[in-house]
Order: C-alpha cells, then structure tokens, then sequence
C-alpha cells in the first residue's frame, strides 16, 4: 500500500533514481514564496519523535541572527525498532534532497548535511549515488556525514556536536541549536522522512496533502509495524488511520497480544484492547496521553512477558546513556538493575516501589530527553503490566514466559 | 539596646559571610577540578556550592540590612551605591561591589538553563573579583578588623581558597570528554565518519 512518500515504483527495487522520479513527480519546484504557511496550513510536524510544528521551526531558523543557516537533514536513525528513515532514503532519496534544498531555500540556508547513521549501509549508498545524480551546483551544497552508531546520535545537539567536533554527545542548552549549530551558525534540524513530506506539499499544495489524512488528521505518516506480525515492514498510512488497521496492512497480528509498544523506546506501552482503537495521528494521540514518537507500532507476541521486555529495553537505554548527567547516569543503570532482578525473578526487597520513585524524579535532569524517555516507558510499563509486576516481586512468578525464555 | 543588637548583627553577619563565601569560592574551585574521593561525590562539590552561595546572599543580606537601618551609623541606602557612603568611602564601595557581583554570579547561575553556558560563564568568572574585593573590605574595615579572632578568621580563608586556587592552576582538570575526542581523532585520521 503506497500513497504519497512510498508512490511510484514498490520498495524492494532499490533506489528511485533521478530521471524517474522526475518524471513522476515533475521537477524541483522553485521554493513557492509562501512555502512556510502552506506547510502550516498543512500541519506537518516533525516526525523524527517529538512532533514540533515544522513551520515554527522553519520560521525561528529564518529570523535568527547570526550568519546564513545551515540545514541538516536528519537520519541518524538510532531508535532499534524503526526502519523508516533508512527505508525512506534508501527507496527515496531524492525525495529527501528535494525537501532538504526546499528547507534550505525557505530559510535562506547555503549548505545542507545528510546526517545518515553509520550502520544504515543501504541509505548511505543511496544517498551518496543521488547526490551525484544532481547537478554540480547542487551537489556542491550538499556534504553526507555518517552519525556513529549510538542511540543518541541522532539527538540533535549531538548531531551538532558530532559535526563540529567528532563527538556525538548531547551538549546543555541553550544554544539550542536552530540558535547556534553547525560552525555557530542557526542550523535546521529535520527529520529526513518530514523533509520529504515537504516536497511533496511544495508540488502539489497543502489542500492536497490534508486531503491525504483520515477525518481531521492531515497527510500521511510511515510507520515501521514489528513484533507479532509476519515481519517487520515499513508502512505508510493516511494520518489517522486506527493502528487495527494499520496492523492489518503490515499483514496482521500472527498469535494473540496483550499490549503494544507505541512510538518505539521513548514512546510507551499501550493495553491491547485500547490500542487497536487508537487513531494513527500525532495531535490525536498526543491529546489522548499517548505519542505516535517516529511511528513505532511494535505488537507483544502472546509468551513474551511485558516486565521482561520492558527490562531489555531500560538495560538497552541505561547502557545508552551518554554518562554525561548524574541522574541518567547513574538513575537509569539502578532503574535498569532493578527491573532486570524483577523480571528474572530475583527481586530485592523494595525493587519494584524503588523503580517507580526514581522513574518519577528522572525526567527534566539531563541536558538531553534521555531519561525522561525511559521515564515514560517506565510508567507505561507499571500502568500496563501492574499485575505482572506483582506476580514477578511477591510470586516470584512470570505468567507468561519460562525463565528459560525469559534470559534468553 | 536595639542599636547596639543591630550593630553585633552587621559585625557577626560579615564575619560568617566571610567563611561561607570563602567556602564557596574552594568548593567552586574543586567542583571546576572534578575533585571526587570516597564519601565526596562529584555532585557534592557543585551542590554545595550552590546551596552556600544562597546562604551566603541572606547573611549578606542581613549583614547590609542591619547597618543600613543601624541609626547610629546613618549609612542610608547611599551605602549600597559603590563609593557612595559618605562614611569610609573606599572600603564600604568595595563591599558594595563585592556584593553587587555576587548577586549577578548568583541571578546567572539561577537562570543558567535559559541564558546558556556561554554567558553564565563569563559572569561566574566574577567570582574571582567578588571574593577579593569581600576579603580587602573586611580587612579595611569594621570594629572587630585588628582583633585576634578575626585575623585567624581571615587568614583561615585567604588560606584555604589561595591553596585550592593553586591547586587549580597547576592541575589541569579532567576533560570528561577525553576518550571522544580521541576517537574523533582517529576517525579524522582514518578520513571516515566525517
């Protein structure tokens, strides 16, 4: 099923090259003078985790003193359950030129960087072989860099922080950098999938692009579906879609589940019974307390435990950790110790409440949203798993999965 | 009576803000160098700091207030005005300055998540007029200046803060982002990854 981003010739074919995707979408428009408020009135947000209106950057970036902009488009890609942005470039990857060449117009940048992670071979081929399909003015532009293979990379004070001085770490702010990035300079950061949505609003109009979306919800969004279904599959979905449906397309759940993890490691766990309900849209989701983050839908196979999984993941996120902030540090490792004992069935006494007071003091006291993305997870997991939580401290039993499977 | 308490209070107030601000300008020091040993934690040094720092502005505070209101001195709010005390013009202007540093120092340090490192910085490096200037107007002037006790209480803190001073300039503090930058290094070298 491919509407708008993934329209054209099916994925699995490689890369989209130049002259055809010319040919089917018509040539780079030259930037429309109102570009910023026809990306408003087409509500796009960012779609690399945090949903900030791109228009607001866009236009924060182009009244800031100090120096031309720089755009940065963002594929770093860190987030293990997502494959959209990888996808996107390797498929499309002069969809994600154009978006970034459009940003760079619209706020009066003259250098754009391909920030694509380093492990995402098949994207920075693809990228590497559009950006010499381009014409030499164009290409002179543009610089690919590939963003160590880390969770934070991606975080954009670490792509700035990479770029300027080789270190992906994140760095305290303000600056923040649409104040001061790349070589000091006010820098846009966006994500590659929203640069390409940008040029297909600056084609065909922002009346079109809402016209894509379900009900109220505008556009479309890639979703990349895991978990207990047949494979994990790259989607793109009008906005607004029920994540059942969702599902479905990605070729439906293959046993039955009770939870499924929503917008991937820093979005949250969801009970089965609301989350097939819950509409595909980043504003609709965000009123609801839940957040579509970079469009993970990732369904809990029937025998695996969620205290289980949920511990591999604060354990993935406490390794991850720059170490740079004492209470991401050193809160998510004891955070992370604890939920490994309880979910191996080895608890110490006061595990479980321990967990819960220091997930609640966690979020706000790094310079990045580390912790209070693993923070969040945390209380979704509690919310969602309670009664598994309890069976694995006072029981010292896991209802669904064999020890066995369990350490596995 | 009251005007005699109100005088204790100016003298005893300066005398304590003295040791906590000496004690915020050692802590800062080690907090710059990263100093940690078994039951000192990193993070204490630069709490610590914080929490003193506060707590020296209300002795501050009250140490001003009470000289200012003091009748018999008839300072007035003149005094708060660097060298515009009619009464021991110099040494006063120079606690006036001393105190109207460490309130930028603080208010930064205060607002730091919003101002950004770069300016907090520039400001924070005050600090080392603020606590000299304190020291040079404690030692100029007030009642208990040549008594015994507030020499050693002087000299205590010039002591400590002059120890911790040299300590940081011979000991190049830890750079916390060493072995990054090193692989940066290499990574330039390799002409990968950049």
């Amino acid at each position: 099923m491919s509407i708008a981003l993934l329209a054209g010739p099916p994925g699995g074919q490689g890369m989209e090259s130049l002259s055809p995707h010319q040919q089917r979408l018509g040539a780079l428009p030259a930037v429309p003078p109102a570009l910023i408020d026809s990306i408003e009135r087409s509500n796009l947000r960012g779609k690399g985790g945090a949903g900030f209106p791109v228009a607001i950057k866009w236009r924060s970036v182009a009244s800031q003193p100090g120096g031309a902009p720089v755009v940065l488009a963002n594929g770093g890609e860190g987030e293990p359950l997502s494959r959209k942005d990888r996808m996107l470039m390797e498929q499309r990857p002069h969809l994600v030129i154009d978006g970034a060449m459009l940003a760079a117009g619209a706020v009066g940048a003259d250098e754009i960087v391909l920030y694509v992670g380093a492990d995402h071979v098949g994207a920075i081929q693809a990228m590497h072989r559009a950006m010499t399909e381009r014409t030499a003015s164009e290409r002179a532009r543009l610089r690919l860099v590939s963003a160590p293979v880390r969770y934070v990379s991606g975080e954009e004070t670490a792509a700035v922080h990479f770029i300027n001085d080789g270190i992906a770490l994140p760095t305290s702010i303000p600056p923040r950098p649409f104040e001061r990035g790349i070589d000091g300079r006010p820098t846009l950061i966006q994500n590659v999938e929203t640069l390409a949505h940008v040029a297909l609003i600056a084609r065909f109009g922002d009346d079109w692009y809402r016209s894509l979306g379900t009900g109220n919800a505008s556009g479309t969004t890639l979703v990349t579906v895991g978990g207990a279904v047949p494979q994990t599959v790259l989607i793109e979905i009008p906005q607004g879609m029920a994540l059942a449906d969702a599902v479905n397309a990605a070729g439906g759940i293959t046993s039955d589940s009770d939870a499924v993890l929503l917008g991937g490691y820093f979005g949250g766990w969801v009970e089965s019974s609301t989350a097939w309900g819950l509409p595909l849209d980043a504003d609709a989701l965000r009123q609801l307390g839940y957040s579509l983050g970079c469009g993970v839908v990732a369904v809990l196979p029937a025998g695996r435990c969620g205290v289980v999984e949920t511990a591999r993941i604060l354990a993935y996120l406490a390794h991850e950790s720059a170490r740079q902030c004492g209470p991401c540090t050193f809160g998510l490792r004891a955070i992370s110790a604890a939920a490994g004992r309880v979910a191996a069935l080895t608890p110490t006494p006061g595990d479980l409440e321990h967990i819960q007071r220091w997930a609640g003091v966690l979020a706000g006291r790094g310079a990045c949203r580390h912790p209070d993305g693993a923070a969040g997870l945390v209380a979704s997991a509690l919310r969602v798993f309670a009664a598994e939580f309890q069976l694995h401290e006072h029981d010292r039993r896991c209802s669904v999965a064999s020890l066995a499977v369990a350490a596995s | 009576m009251s005007s005699q308490l109100l005088w204790y209070t100016t003298r005893g107030a300066g005398a304590v803000s003295l040791v906590l601000l000496s004690a915020v300008a050692v802590l800062g020091l080690l907090a710059r160098l990263r100093f940690e040993s078994r039951g000192w934690p990193r993070f204490l040094s630069a709490a610590v700091h914080g929490d003193l720092a506060l707590m020296t502005v209300v002795f501050l505070v009250l140490h001003i207030v009470t000289a200012v209101v003091d009748p018999f001195t008839h300072l007035g709010l003149a005094a708060l005005v660097p060298f515009g005390s009619y009464y021991r013009t110099l040494w006063l202007g120079l606690g006036a300055i001393a105190f109207e540093l460490l309130l930028a120092i603080v208010a930064t340090s205060l607002l730091r998540r919003y101002i950004g490192a770069r300016v907090w910085r520039a400001i924070h490096w005050l600090a080392y007029v603020s606590w000299p200037v304190a020291v040079l107007h404690g030692i100029g002037t007030g009642t208990d200046r040549t008594a015994l006790w507030m020499v050693a209480i002087d000299v205590v803190c010039v002591a400590a803060v002059a120890v911790a001073l040299i300590w940081r300039v011979l000991v190049a503090p830890p750079d916390p982002l060493a072995d990054e930058r090193r692989l940066a290094a290499e990574r330039a070298s390799f002409g990968t990854g950049r």
